[in-house]
């Protein structure tokens, strides 16, 4: 491929040199036949002028002969004829003298000779006089001279009409072409005419030398300009009819040098050869400089793309432009590099920011862990994974809208944690991570002080909310070298801290096995079921006000032949995700229900609470499979206690309000679990055929030491009796916290101050045990 | 004048002899035209009559022309110029027959010229070139000039005669212009030329520059 400048001066170069070479040849062509008309119209020119001076020869040898005949004593003396030779050879002699002539003759009226004034010269004197006497240019020859002759009549009387004689002159033809007339003309004259291959010369201004040479050479007649060449000389000529001789034409050659024929055709074309080349040499600078203008622009648009594709950018200024074109190009390229510069932050933005909040987002912090465990080797590395708990609870309850307002007040509360060491990102979700890097790092206090920072209250659109989090932290190159398993690690340490509901745990290997099981529950949770896995486990409900057992909530148990105890926190929102939860509600109602008939049988009438989650009450069977499996175990409704969660409810309270509806006509208890720690409206409580509140562990635990807490129950102790609802308290493990709520009114405690979940046959052991205490007085 | 001088002749034929005959000679042209001042003559092997001393004939000049244009004399008559303008004339011949110059000035008669010698006398004029006269001398006393119809009568007495036909506009061979003619009773001759005439003077003069004929 050629450059645009290359093609540009080539072209310009083609162009010019056909322009020139048209030009030189037309101008040429032109010029030379111009010059050569020029030559030839003053060769013809010069003819006339010859013929001129030889026709006033003639006009003199005329003039002279009328004198010479009309005389009268001359005339007297020509009739006379030979009587008195010597008088009229001196009157000849006379007149001839006056016309400058060269020979003057009489012949008689017949023709005859009388005298002349060369006798014993010439002889040969007999013409046809009459010939002579019309006007015209006639040569005769006599001896080796030749003559330009004239004639005149002698007539005895002047209107006499016979000629009586004639009288006739003549000039030497060699004084006719004399150097006058070459310098008039400025050409070699030659008057000759063709006899046979060679040329008669009659007069000539060359010198004898050339007179040869012209007189041997071939000489065209025709009316053109001819070249001929003597003596190693180049000759142009042309010739022109002139006079006769006797009665062949005569020649007149007007010959001169080609250099002095054509001196000034060939100054013309030097000059217009000068000038052609000067324009090709200006018209190539400009198109070089032309092209130079347009060119070097473009050269600099190049780099510039070339730098855009390789991914710099550039700041220099744009390259100058002359060319509107050149200019837009440039223009456009420039905007090129803004729109894409514009667009690949935007692309980094999306790839490696997180939109909602403007952290950098998993991608970036993968790598920027990448980067630093790679940077920091002989540092030690933090990943901390923050999760917020229970988000999606308040993302149900309180909309997205405040969900996402809540996501970004916790990133920016998090900013406050991060410094140089450290880098955070919102890995996704409610989940937030950090990198941080130091020589010893202090595990707890890190994970101490992100806890802290959610010990404040959220405020979000004039909603104050408790947002807890749970914090995993796992250190590089301690715990993994790895990236991927580092942060597998974290995760490990953080979902460890949910199971156990701690604000934060730190990774430990003990944890790996743990969590390692998770992933393969999801597959064996169906088997499990069949295979007797899952039993049920019996907590029991002391009811406050007669001392007794009445119910016991049945909490599900999963003891795997591999891992061993599988806590429910662990598997049953798995069994939530995949949709195993139906099969295992079913599996807990129907043990229960198959354990209250044992107990029946034994004498020991105990209500059944059961926990279904959300999924069960959306699904509408479940009314249909209660009902079903009440009548299959001959089940007292009001003996089947159904526990749900506030959040179960929320997430969508119209089907969950139908089927709780239709269980409540059935005339079974339906329970609120974790109340207290929800969002659930009154109102909609208000709504549901709700019999029983559990209040959450949480308000329960330090019942006995924590003003606040007693305050809390007590208030939502006295507010479900308002509602007509009784009141179950969870986590009761001392003595003076079940003193408190007999107090209060409380309706029932569960907690391990009464008894763990125990399997059944414990439970059986431990029920007897406690019908005996009480029978004994012992108990409360 | 011719006329007073043929009667002259006349008479003296008369006296001559009593057998006469009447010749009428009409000349044409090879158009067939009339041909008007053509000279006619007769000229005999036998001597004819002498032309009696003295005998003098005029050719004038009038208006700077000669008058009569063509004048016919018979051998030895003398011929004066009597110049009838006014102003000088010089007139000439350079003619075989009679080479004469005479300076003509008014009121002064030149002696007359004899013409002795058979032929044509061409005269000219050295100060006005376009004067031209003819004398035609002839060795016979009958002669005339054609009239405007182209015709001439001669008494002539009986004989062998040859007829001669002159004139400076014919360009006929002077041979054929000569015929024998035997005279013995009155007769009539038609001479048809056979070449084209020279222009008369009239048209010559009309080409001639010099003209000042009005």
């Amino acid at each position: 491929m050629q450059s645009l400048r290359n093609h540009i001066l080539q072209i310009m170069l083609l162009l010019l040199g056909t322009i020139i070479v048209v030009t030189i040849l037309t101008v040429s062509s032109s010029s030379y036949k111009h010059s050569t008309g020029q030559v030839l119209g003053y060769a013809r020119t010069s003819a006339k002028v010859v013929e001129d001076s030889i026709l006033n020869r003639v006009g003199t040898l005329s003039t002279a002969l009328q004198a010479l005949t009309q005389d009268f004593s001359a005339k007297k003396l020509i009739l006379a004829g030979k009587d008195d030779q010597a008088s009229l050879q001196s009157v000849l002699i006379n007149y001839q003298r006056r016309a400058e002539a060269d020979i003057t003759w009489v012949l008689d009226g017949e023709g005859r000779f009388v005298t002349s004034t060369s006798l014993g010269v010439h002889d040969q004197f007999f013409i046809d006089a009459q010939k002579y006497q019309e006007p015209g240019i006639r040569f005769i020859k006599l001896g080796d001279e030749h003559y330009l002759i004239k004639s005149a009549p002698v007539k005895r009387t002047e209107r006499s009409r016979s000629i009586s004689a004639w009288g006739i002159m003549g000039i030497k033809a060699s004084k006719i072409i004399n150097s006058q007339l070459v310098e008039l003309t400025d050409r070699q004259l030659t008057l000759f005419f063709p006899s046979g291959s060679d040329i008669e010369i009659l007069g000539t201004s060359f010198d004898k030398d050339l007179s040869d040479f012209f007189s041997k050479s071939q000489i065209n007649l025709t009316d053109k300009l001819h070249t001929l060449t003597m003596n190693e000389q180049e000759y142009v000529y042309v010739t022109q009819p002139l006079g006769l001789h006797y009665d062949d034409q005569l020649h007149l050659a007007l010959v001169t040098e080609s250099e002095k024929a054509y001196v000034s055709y060939n100054e013309q074309l030097i000059q217009l050869i000068g000038i052609v080349l000067v324009a090709a040499i200006m018209a190539l600078a400009t198109a070089w400089l032309f092209s130079r203008r347009i060119t070097s622009p473009l050269t600099s648009l190049v780099e510039v793309a070339n730098k855009i594709s390789g991914g710099d950018y550039v700041d220099k200024e744009k390259p100058k432009a002359y060319i509107t074109e050149v200019s837009s190009l440039s223009d456009a390229v420039w905007e090129m590099q803004d729109s894409i510069q514009k667009r690949e932050q935007e692309v980094h933005k999306l790839a490696y920011f997180d939109e909602l909040t403007g952290l950098p987002n998993r991608l970036q912090f993968l790598e920027k862990l990448k980067q630093m465990t790679c940077d920091r080797a002989e540092c030690e590395v933090a990943v901390i994974i923050v999760n917020l708990d229970r988000f999606k609870d308040i993302n149900d309850t309180l909309g997205h809208t405040t969900g996402d307002k809540l996501l970004v007040a916790v990133a920016e509360r998090l900013k406050s944690f991060s410094n140089e060491n450290s880098f955070y990102a919102r890995l996704g979700g409610d989940e937030y991570a950090f990198i941080v890097s130091g020589e010893k790092l202090d595990s707890e206090d890190l994970v101490e002080r992100l806890a802290m920072l959610f010990r404040e209250q959220f405020k979000i659109e004039a909603l104050e909310l408790d947002v807890y989090a749970s914090i995993g932290l796992a250190i590089y190159p301690k715990d993994s070298d790895d990236i991927s398993n580092l942060m597998q690690c974290a995760d490990i340490a953080l979902h460890n801290c949910k199971g156990d509901h701690k604000p934060y745990a730190i990774y430990q290997e003990t944890m790996n096995k743990h969590s390692v099981q998770r992933l393969n529950l999801t597959s064996e949770l169906r088997g499990s079921l069949a295979s007797g896995q899952l039993e049920l486990h019996y907590q029991p409900k002391l009811s406050l006000q007669n001392n007794k057992v009445e119910t016991v909530e049945c909490l599900i148990r999963w003891t795997h032949p591999v891992h061993g105890f599988i806590p429910p926190d662990d598997f049953i929102p798995l069994a939530e995700q995949t949709g195993a939860i139906r099969d295992v509600t079913h599996f807990a109602l129907t043990e229960a229900l198959k354990q209250q008939r044992i107990w029946r049988s034994k004498g020991w009438d105990i209500g059944m609470a059961v926990n279904i989650s959300a999924i069960d009450l959306i699904d509408m069977k479940l009314p249909g499979f209660v009902e079903k499996l009440m009548s299959e175990y001959d089940t007292e409704p009001t003996q089947l206690t159904l526990e749900v969660t506030e959040s179960a409810v929320m997430t969508d309270p119209d089907s969950a309000l139908q089927a709780l509806n239709k269980l409540h006509g059935m005339g079974i208890v339906i329970s609120i679990d974790d109340f207290g720690t929800g969002y659930s409206s009154m109102a909609q409580l208000k709504k549901m055929p709700v019999a029983e509140l559990k209040i959450d562990k949480a308000f329960v635990l330090e019942l006995a030491s924590n003003t606040e807490d007693q305050v809390m129950v007590k208030t939502l102790v006295s507010l479900a009796e308002n509602l007509s609802l009784k009141t179950v308290a969870e986590g009761v493990e001392d003595a003076e916290t079940l003193s408190f709520l007999t107090d209060i009114g409380c309706t029932k405690a569960q907690g391990f101050y009464m008894s763990r979940p125990i399997p059944a046959d414990k439970f059986d052991h431990w029920h007897q045990e406690f019908i005996d205490k009480g029978q004994t007085g012992q108990s409360a | 004048m011719w006329l007073r001088s043929s009667i002259t002749f006349f008479s003296l034929l008369f006296a001559h002899s009593s057998a006469a005959y009447s010749l009428n000679v009409q000349v044409l042209t090879n158009k067939n035209s009339n041909l008007a001042n053509a000279v006619v003559y007769l000229t005999s092997d036998k001597p004819l009559p002498k032309n009696s001393a003295n005998t003098l004939t005029h050719m004038d000049q009038v208006n700077s022309q000669f008058v009569p244009h063509i004048l016919v004399v018979q051998k030895d008559t003398d011929v004066d110029f009597p110049n009838s303008d006014s102003i000088k004339h010089h007139v000439y011949s350079f003619s075989p027959a009679k080479s004469f110059e005479l300076q003509l000035y008014k009121d002064q008669k030149p002696e007359a010229v004899t013409f002795d010698n058979v032929g044509k006398v061409e005269m000219g004029c050295n100060v006005h070139d376009w004067m031209l006269g003819y004398i035609y001398v002839v060795d016979t006393p009958y002669f005339g000039k054609t009239d405007e119809d182209g015709r001439i009568t001669l008494d002539v007495p009986e004989g062998q005669y040859k007829l001669n036909i002159r004139s400076p506009r014919i360009r006929d061979d002077e041979a054929t212009l000569i015929q024998d003619v035997s005279i013995t009773s009155n007769q009539e001759i038609t001479f048809k030329l056979k070449k084209k005439l020279l222009p008369s003077l009239e048209l010559y003069e009309e080409s001639d520059e010099f003209s000042t004929y009005d």
